[in-house]
């Protein structure tokens, strides 16, 4: 902690120097006297084709850079940030010990993608080969690109030392102490990966530069990203950078930004996916929480898993309540039964969500794929004939009790 | 512990009863469904109720489960505004159309078909293709 301290005026005069930086060169102020590496070389200039996109698109950047040099682009999203979450639960290479620290940020653009320069490809496609082992923080490195890594690592991150008696509360666990500078970026690339998932969506090989230093790019902008702002930045070294220039990325109805998920989506296919499963799950005799949740994970692969299972979760409760109000109305609720285990689902229903952001899409959809396989061996056992004569029996009890609880319902009005 | 229904009297097991519902509330409010289709297997078979005594029961018990976590994944910032607003319509609606169709459709078939899309889905999941 001493030593913290004592390093806590240097990292904030790290921190004023880098900051200012920034803004130094692309006014040209000189005032902060740039390092005299940087002052020797000419800061990239960038020009844009257009200033604003419809739902995603194709953008030419050009500019001059020095000659010589690697040209990357940065390019994020400045009006919307989302959330991104990871739990570290990986053996600490120096201690040998599970650090189980969560982490979690609220500062992560809603679009963040580095384009580095075309030749750089075969070493991005090397990196896709680990499949989703691949390191965020090593491909930038590989790339050289590291250099343009600047936004995230300016998220503020705050971890939380998770036990598991705080999961069994299910509480985060104790808030510890701010990181510095240095830990916040190689966490905030973590954040990164646990964010966007694929290599795809954070890194593309586009930026042509000409021996004179002079570059182009068609960066492609994907469809159903956050409206708003867009700024790119033209980065050769870490202090040499273009100024931040602009585009407009514009959504209409009925595309609607999803503010939580960071995604915007054309609002009438979830009504209609939760309009047939909803008349399906009926018919089938349960809710339709277990279709909807891995058909949108496998329709809308940009929607996060938190955010899937967060929402559908309330929309299953009306249809519940409502349920609940049409047996009650007949008196058809055991009250003793259904709270008793009640509580006991109260506490689980307690810990879930807390699982639920612990957890990458990865083991979400493992996991939830196995239960899906249980709950079809399950319905696949209810429409056996032992099973099916055993139900007759049972139902046409079900329905004379229901006719008699009617009845009774009907006589007391 | 002994409950009484329509005149009847069952000797349930809430142990079982109570582990199992945890678990199954765990498990359901991490992926966001009610949690109905393991709910009543295990009252029926595990707790050896019958069907009539089940169908609201249960649903109680889930109700429970779906509010609180509600709450909690609201808390967590897992809950999308306009996310829900285009979907909680649609599931009412459907609650509504469903009746109308369930008279013309055979349960058997309904289940069969739904069957056949978890797994497919479960595929999907899996990774497999």
């Amino acid at each position: 902690m001493k030593k913290k301290a004592g390093m806590m005026p240097w990292l904030f005069a790290a921190m004023v120097v880098l900051l200012g930086v920034n803004t130094a060169i692309s006014e040209e102020t000189g005032a902060q006297a740039p390092p005299q590496a940087a002052a020797a070389m000419a800061a990239p200039t960038i020009v844009l084709d257009k200033a604003e996109l419809n739902n995603g698109g194709s953008i030419k950047v050009s500019g001059q850079a020095p000659a010589g040099k690697p040209v990357f682009l940065e390019v994020w999203a400045d009006d919307h940030a989302v959330r991104a979450n990871r739990f570290d639960k990986d053996v600490d290479k120096e201690t040998g010990k599970r650090p189980y620290i969560f982490y979690l940020t609220q500062d992560m653009p809603a679009y963040y993608k580095t384009f580095v320069p075309k030749e750089l490809q075969p070493k991005i496609d090397e990196a896709k080969k680990k499949g989703k082992k691949w390191s965020y923080s090593e491909l930038l490195k590989d790339l050289g690109a590291d250099v343009a890594y600047a936004v995230p690592a300016k998220a503020k991150i705050e971890r939380y030392q998770s036990t598991l008696m705080a999961s069994v509360v299910g509480s985060r666990g104790t808030l510890l102490d701010a990181m510095d500078d240095k830990e916040n970026k190689k966490r905030s690339m973590q954040l990164v990966k646990a964010r966007f998932q694929s290599i795809d969506k954070v890194v593309a090989a586009a930026v042509d530069v000409k021996p004179d230093g002079s570059y182009t790019a068609d960066i492609k902008i994907r469809e159903g990203l956050a409206p708003g702002k867009y700024k790119i930045v033209a980065v050769v070294d870490k202090k040499v950078k273009s100024e931040p220039a602009t585009f407009d990325n514009k959504i209409a109805f009925p595309l609607v930004y999803l503010e939580n998920a960071g995604t915007s989506l054309n609002i009438f296919y979830p009504f209609f996916l939760s309009l047939g499963v909803a008349i399906f799950g009926v018919l089938m005799g349960a809710g339709g929480g277990f279709i909807m949740n891995p058909l949108l994970l496998a329709l809308f692969p940009a929607l996060p898993h938190t955010i899937v299972a967060g929402t559908v979760t309330p929309t299953v409760l009306f249809s519940q309540g409502s349920g609940i109000y049409n047996y009650s109305k007949i008196k058809f609720i055991n009250w003793k039964l259904g709270c008793g285990i009640g509580c006991a689902m109260l506490l689980g229903g307690f810990i879930g969500p807390k699982l639920t952001e612990m957890i990458t899409l990865d083991q979400f959809k493992f996991a939830f794929g196995w239960i899906l396989l249980i709950l079809a061996a399950l319905m696949l056992w209810q429409t056996t004939p032992g099973y099916l004569a055993k139900n007759k029996k049972e139902q046409s009890i079900l329905k004379e009790f229901k006719k008699r609880a009617e009845e009774t319902a009907k006589g007391k009005n | 512990m002994k409950i009484e229904f329509w005149g009847q009297e069952f000797q349930v097991n809430m142990v079982v009863g109570c582990i199992g519902g945890f678990l199954i509330a765990i498990m359901s409010s991490m992926f966001g469904f009610g949690g109905g289709p393991f709910m009543v297997p295990l009252m029926t078979v595990a707790l050896r109720l019958p069907m009539y005594l089940v169908v609201g029961s249960s649903l109680l018990a889930i109700f429970f489960n779906t509010s609180v976590s509600t709450m909690r994944h609201y808390q967590f910032g897992n809950f999308d505004l306009y996310f829900f607003l285009a979907m909680f319509p649609a599931a009412i609606l459907g609650g509504y159309i469903a009746p109308q169709i369930a008279k013309r459709v055979s349960p058997l078939v309904v289940k069969r078909i739904a069957c056949l899309g978890l797994v497919l889905l479960a595929l999907n999941l899996l990774g497999v293709y």
